[in-house]
């Protein structure tokens, strides 16, 4: 690239020989420099060796037909590749009176890209060809109004049933493990596994939860019939964690004190009995809310007039706000899904609950909702998901959510769990 | 009041009380309920009856993309380049019948379902893990060990008995047979998690028209629907669940007798018209093929041509005239009038047939193979062997290249059409997929509140 620059300096300081070649020479580095960086090379390259060491040098009729999810752009791109590769081996891609054939199609399968080339010598046809890895599906964003907004953290494999930061990273919940993550250049990478070992089965449905002490240096789990506790042994040390797992019919706190502020308060401390064998809520909460709670699957802290009010799904399907001894069905709830969370912001009243959508399709949304009356009203367009939302809890603070993403591989690929952060933005 | 008047009201006021009603919000998945599933086939006939991986798991299992997971066993390594694999078994998983899942259990079940001929060729418990070794390498066996017909089933209870019913490690558990209704119930400690629904009911050797009423009827919530009807499935908005490519409908050629001339073989793959069976007879729901394994598994299908070539087919035939060639169909419908369109394809290539789906010894057999596996080389791997070829194909594209070509040029399996499984749902029916091999994941699908 200096020697780029050097040419594209005024060509007054060039002696004048070089002033005539200076065009051609930076048009030439250009495209040198462009392909470079080009991801087809390596297989082209490959294919290239392979055709060569089959035909020899010679002349072929070249034809290239793409199967593959190949954009049309790229298909010139590979053709001039290729060309440029056989090229270097003898091989003189030509018109239709070469004798030889030289039939190069992009395929693919659910697992990875194939280059297959068929060479036809007479009535002899010879297969060469080479795999490369699909690249991933890139991810959308959307989002506008009173704005919510994703942020891509992580994806696993197995499901993400929550996760909590920490000092020195992630802490990630899932059916059979506790993961830490730390923070890289790249972002969070997996640093140290915990396996919980639960006695019981698992849950098709799994449901977890995490909460940290103030501090961060601190933390429990909860799983069906399973509870752990992780303490950091050396806080801002990475990686100083231990976990320890047991058997547990414990209450999970759905609503620690820590968790968010509700108004001018902290939210207040409340833990629900769970079902294992159901993966549900039973309905029973300690301390009691003064009115008798359907058993539910989901619940959150509201704030109404400053007076905490918890908003739960019941197993039918209704959604139902427990508050001053009372429990009030409320309306506008056909759009949603089962999770929804929690959410402070400076928009609006302060505290907005965003919930899942409720389609059927593979792409989820998710919307923020305020309930000032008896009714649920979207103050937020959909922000769409790439993928159907499996589970959707508060961060520490209330500031932002946390998302996992089941997303919807095409044929053949395993499922991945992406794991977002969703965070309001006001208009 | 007049009577219309007051009906009015009525209506008007239900249409307001549902207005005013908070709307429910969709819930999570439902436990409870007894899906009723109908069946034209045996549910524990080999491969792919609907009862088996309801009932039973294997060692491993495959995910979409092809790549083995475990399942009974947590982990295994190879030694010896592949001739000797150890499968380590997941701890605590116990059979229905509360027996502890072991090795030499293990060792029994698949000793009871692949008495000869396996891939491997010993089998033995060592602690807690099992061994399989074999002369030639087994690059495959992890996948392999997915597949129904290595399931894991108990051979005898602890009270030393042979069990009454299948008795395995799955999701269900065997409840009762009666009037043809297989009665299945959740197990509720399987190591996988329980199950959804509570109970299933499957009716089986029912009828395609039957299931059709009953689904129609409210009796039924999952029935089948034979490829070539799932384009007037579609025109009656029937709720459809159809899955990619898993079937395989294939001429097999003997290479013996009066067809041992590998000639006349080629000559009658060259004389089937595949396009008229595929629009035709499959209503555009098959895809035409020259391949074992469809496009989408293999990425190199395309290299295979189904092209129809008559006077190559006669010339290739050279003048020779055999026999009546006993020709066996094995199923109905569909295929019955595709064999017959093959009969009159080969006649007009100068072999004559017999349709005889009794014949004992035939010459030619239309029927259609599952590809099991989304994993290319297991399934080459476990088609050659169902044809007597058990060749180890190695997990590579160009590998699994040659051998399928190897395979096919030998003119004894000839791919027709590749078909997807299709199935009709009852509105009922919540979050039910397919597996990769186009069965049911009825394990993990629940029902909607009644009403």
């Amino acid at each position: 690239m200096r020697l780029l620059r050097l040419l594209l300096t005024p060509a007054i300081r060039m002696p004048s020989s070089l002033r005539l070649l200076a065009p051609i020479l930076a048009l030439f580095l250009c495209a040198v420099a462009a392909s470079a960086n080009s991801p087809w090379d390596q297989p082209a390259s490959a294919l290239a060796d392979q055709i060569a060491s089959i035909l020899g040098p010679g002349q072929a009729r070249l034809t290239l037909r793409n199967l593959s999810s190949v954009s049309p752009d790229d298909l010139a791109a590979v053709r001039r590749i290729l060309e440029q590769d056989l090229r270097t081996h003898g091989i003189t891609p030509s018109g239709d009176e070469a004798a030889n054939q030289l039939r190069v199609t992009l395929s693919e399968n659910s697992r990875q890209r194939l280059w297959v080339a068929e060479i036809v010598e007479g009535n002899e046809t010879r297969v060469a060809m080479i795999a490369l890895d699909r690249p991933a599906s890139s991810a959308v964003q959307a989002a506008s109004g009173i704005t919510l907004h994703k942020q891509f953290l992580f994806t696993a494999t197995q499901p993400v049933l929550a996760a909590l930061e920490v000092p020195d990273g992630l802490i990630v919940l899932q059916p059979e493990q506790i993961v830490l993550y730390t923070r890289a250049p790249a972002g969070f990478t997996p640093l140290t596994v915990f396996p919980i070992r639960q006695k019981r089965p698992l849950a098709r449905d799994p449901r977890g939860l995490l909460v940290s002490t103030a501090n961060g240096e601190a933390f429990e789990a909860h799983l069906p019939g399973v509870a752990c506790e992780g303490i950091n042994a050396a806080p801002g040390a990475a990686g100083q964690w231990t976990v320890h797992c047991h058997d547990s019919d414990d209450p999970w706190p759905i609503a620690a004190p820590n968790l968010m502020q509700l108004g001018s308060a902290p939210a207040p401390a409340l833990k629900a009995f769970y079902n294992a064998g159901r993966d549900h809520y039973t309905g029973i909460v300690a301390p009691s809310l003064g009115v008798d709670l359907p058993a539910f699957y989901t619940a959150a802290w509201f704030a109404r007039a400053q007076t905490p009010a918890l908003l739960v799904n019941s197993l039918d399907g209704k959604l139902q706000l427990a508050g001053n001894a009372t429990l009030t069905p409320i309306g506008g709830a056909r759009d949603w899904g089962s999770d929804f969370a929690s959410l402070q912001s400076a928009c609006g009243n302060g505290t907005q609950i965003v919930a899942s959508s409720s389609g059927a399709a593979a792409q989820d949304s998710l919307r923020a909702y305020e309930i000032p009356a008896l009714e649920a009203i979207p103050i937020s367009p959909p922000l769409a998901m790439d993928g159907s939302v499996t589970a959707l809890w508060t961060a520490s603070g209330g500031r932002s959510l946390f998302a996992t993403i089941r997303t919807e591989p095409p044929a053949g690929q395993p499922v991945l769990y992406e794991v977002d952060r969703v965070s309001a933005n006001c208009n | 009041m007049s009577r219309r008047t007051a009906i009015s009201c009525l209506l008007l006021a239900i249409l307001l009380a549902g207005l005013a009603a908070p709307a429910a919000a969709r819930t999570r998945p439902r436990y409870g309920g007894t899906l009723r599933i109908e069946t034209v086939g045996d549910p524990w006939q080999l491969p792919s009856g609907i009862a088996r991986r309801l009932v039973l798991d294997g060692l491993t299992t495959l995910d979409a993309a092809g790549n083995v997971r475990p399942a009974l066993a947590t982990d295994w390594q190879s030694e010896n380049a592949g001739h000797r694999w150890i499968f380590r078994l997941r701890p605590g998983v116990r059979f229905h019948d509360g027996s502890p899942l072991t090795t030499i259990a293990v060792v029994a079940s698949l000793n009871a379902s692949c008495p000869s001929d396996c891939p491997w060729t010993s089998l033995r418990a060592s602690g807690a893990a099992v061994v399989f070794s074999s002369d030639a390498p087994m690059p495959n066996l992890p996948a392999l060990l997915a597949g129904d017909e290595f399931l894991i089933a108990l051979t005898l209870s602890s009270e030393g008995k042979t069990p009454t019913a299948a008795t395995g490690t799955g999701p269900f558990q065997v409840t009762g047979f009666s009037n043809g209704v297989l009665s299945l119930s959740a197990n509720d400690t399987c190591w996988q998690g329980r199950p959804f629904v509570d109970t299933l009911e499957i009716r089986t050797r029912r009828a395609l028209s039957d299931q059709r009423l009953d689904l129609v009827a409210g009796r039924a919530d999952v029935i089948e629907v034979p490829a070539e009807d799932a384009r007037q499935a579609r025109q009656q908005h029937l709720l459809l669940l159809a899955s990619p490519p898993v079937q395989l409908l294939a001429l097999e050629i003997a290479d013996s007798g009066p067809l041992a001339n590998p000639n006349l073989r080629a000559a009658i793959a060259l004389a089937v018209d595949r396009s008229a069976l595929a629009n035709v007879i499959f209503q555009k729901e098959g895809q035409v093929a020259a391949s074992l394994l469809p496009q989408s598994l293999s990425g190199y299908a395309f290299l295979f041509a189904p092209e129809r070539d008559l006077a190559r087919a006669q010339q290739l035939r050279g003048g020779i005239t055999p026999p009546s060639l006993p020709f066996r169909v094995e199923g109905d419908g569909a295929l019955q009038l595709a064999g017959q369109r093959i009969a009159l394809n080969l006649r007009e290539a100068g072999f004559p047939t017999q349709l005889n789906s009794a014949a004992s010894h035939p010459d030619l057999v239309l029927r259609i193979l599952p590809i099991e596996f989304p994993a290319p080389a297991a399934t080459l791997e476990q088609l050659f062997r169902r044809n007597d070829h058990p060749d180890p194909v190695e997990d590579n594209p160009a590998a699994e290249y040659k051998a399928e070509r190897g395979f096919l040029d030998r003119k004894t399996v000839v791919p027709l059409l590749h078909l997807p499984r299709v199935y009709a749902l009852s509105p009922r029916v919540r979050d039910l997929a397919l597996h990769a091999d186009g069965s049911l994941d009825l394990a993990n699908a629940s029902l909607e509140a009644s009403p």
